[in-house]
């Protein structure tokens, strides 16, 4: 055999194993597939509309409202959720928590489609998304724009997460050699991608800095990219609680018994840890309502749907996470965990759409259109997640 | 001159002194509450094992 020929075989090789494996496994007719297909059907129909009449044809979006639900939460909210990953990397790789060890590779997974889908998204929400690379290829960089530092984090990040998951494609492929070698590429691709993801977790928020006088002066504050950035923290790890239950009932033979018995220990460190940067978040909030004297803004329509988003969505959560740690309730946890997400996912609306342009009578409401569309991103994103874990070792065996 | 009285709380900024004393006394309180039962354990397991228990 030539030296030509091995590449060639293999290649080959690989093209029969990935169309066998592409075979769906399972039952068809589940409840999630039912569901999913319709919706997955009419949003590709509005893609359709939307790529070939523009954006007004599916929109709602207007020149005072430049950011719509598809920015608002497929960008916004999808990449504070996927903050599970570089958090858990952290815990596992920088503080050598090896208890995390088994969810690190699903939630590298789970940031890794977030990434892809949701900042993948935003080619649908620009106008002539075609020229989404100009800033990665110099054609007009824009040095001054957060959006630059946005746009190469988002490439960076998701490149290191695409390393840190490609052993286990390596593995997959039954790739022996090249799985060695991408292995040892993790913990430097690990400690780039914590770099990375922290810096624009901030960056997302720091956006919003020039539009100061959009945006209610409740929510507005110069310290938004921090604020940003810690609540990335608590809602990564309040989504790592929520998907991981739903995962260990819905992929339950997948997982092993050791990793099965160890669940609820690593729910229980979670809990605490969200507990905590929730206690900060809260306080970081209320230092800055202090410091800006924003005194006078409470006691109106704005200033209890603030109090709504930071009593009813941080704190209360937050000592539901702490009881719940305590008194080892985990029904309590897993409720705090979904209240966490729906704060993290109400303060991104409140900042992008809803306190945005307030004084505005003509108010910015999604088309059903838009909705589909979010929904149809969501569910592409579960069918290649069930694809992936039911075919590679994403799931601890142990 | 401008007045200025050091007795108001939200000219001297008292409030966000408050505030920040509170976070740090509240902090340690919720840490404690979180490893509250474990510690206790973990502390009656270690003093039990140095007594050759």
């Amino acid at each position: 055999m030539t030296t030509a020929a091995i590449p060639t075989n293999e290649f080959v090789r690989f093209a029969k194993f990935f169309l066998q494996e592409l075979k769906p496994r399972g039952k068809w007719l589940t409840p999630f597939n039912v569901i999913s297909i319709p919706v997955i059907f009419v949003g590709l129909i509005i893609l359709y509309f939307r790529f070939t009449q523009g954006l007004g044809s599916v929109t709602n979006l207007s020149q005072q409202y430049p950011f719509g639900f598809w920015i608002g939460f497929d960008v916004m909210t999808g990449v504070a959720l996927a903050g599970g990953a570089y958090v858990i990397c952290f815990v596992v790789y920088v503080l050598r928590l090896e208890k995390y060890h088994s969810i690190l590779k699903v939630t590298i997974l789970n940031g890794l489609l977030a990434y892809i889908f949701y900042s993948g998204a935003l080619l649908l929400d620009l106008g002539r998304p075609w020229h989404i690379i100009n800033p990665i290829i110099g054609n007009s960089f824009g040095y001054n724009s957060v959006l630059f530092l946005v746009a190469w984090h988002f490439l960076l990040y998701t490149g290191a997460l695409f390393l840190e998951f490609s052993p286990t494609i390596a593995e997959w492929a039954h790739w022996e050699r090249l799985r060695k070698f991408l292995t040892s590429l993790t913990l430097g691709t690990v400690i780039v991608g914590i770099t990375l993801s922290m810096l624009h977790q901030s960056g997302i928020g720091a956006m919003f800095l020039m539009a100061k006088p959009k945006i209610h002066p409740l929510w507005y504050s110069e310290y938004i990219p921090l604020l940003y950035f810690v609540s990335s923290i608590f809602g990564g790890l309040a989504m790592v609680i929520f998907e991981g239950t739903i995962s260990s009932k819905v992929f339950s033979n997948l997982i092993g018994a050791k990793t099965h018995h160890s669940h609820e220990d690593i729910i229980l460190g979670l809990a605490k840890g969200a507990a905590i940067a929730m206690f900060v978040y809260y306080f970081f909030l209320a230092f800055i309502f202090m410091h800006g004297e924003k005194w006078n803004l409470i006691n109106t329509s704005w200033g209890y749907w603030y109090l709504v988003e930071v009593i009813g969505f941080v704190l209360i959560p937050c000592f539901m996470f702490a009881y719940g740690v305590r008194n080892r309730r985990f029904g309590v946890i897993k409720f705090a965990a979904i209240m966490t997400v729906l704060g993290v996912i109400l303060n991104r609306q409140n900042v992008c759409l809803i306190a945005y342009n307030w004084y505005v009578v003509d108010k910015y409401y999604p088309s059903w259109q838009e909705i589909t569309v979010t929904l149809m991103v969501v569910f592409v994103e579960i069918w290649v997640f069930r694809w992936i874990v039911t075919r590679m070792s994403v799931f601890s065996k142990e | 001159m401008e007045y200025y009285s050091y007795v108001n709380i939200f000219e001297t900024k008292g409030l966000a002194y408050l505030l920040l004393l509170s976070f740090l006394v509240l902090g340690v309180l919720l840490i404690r509450y979180l490893s509250g039962p474990e510690r206790k354990d973990s502390a009656r397991g270690k003093k039990t094992s140095a007594t050759g228990g």
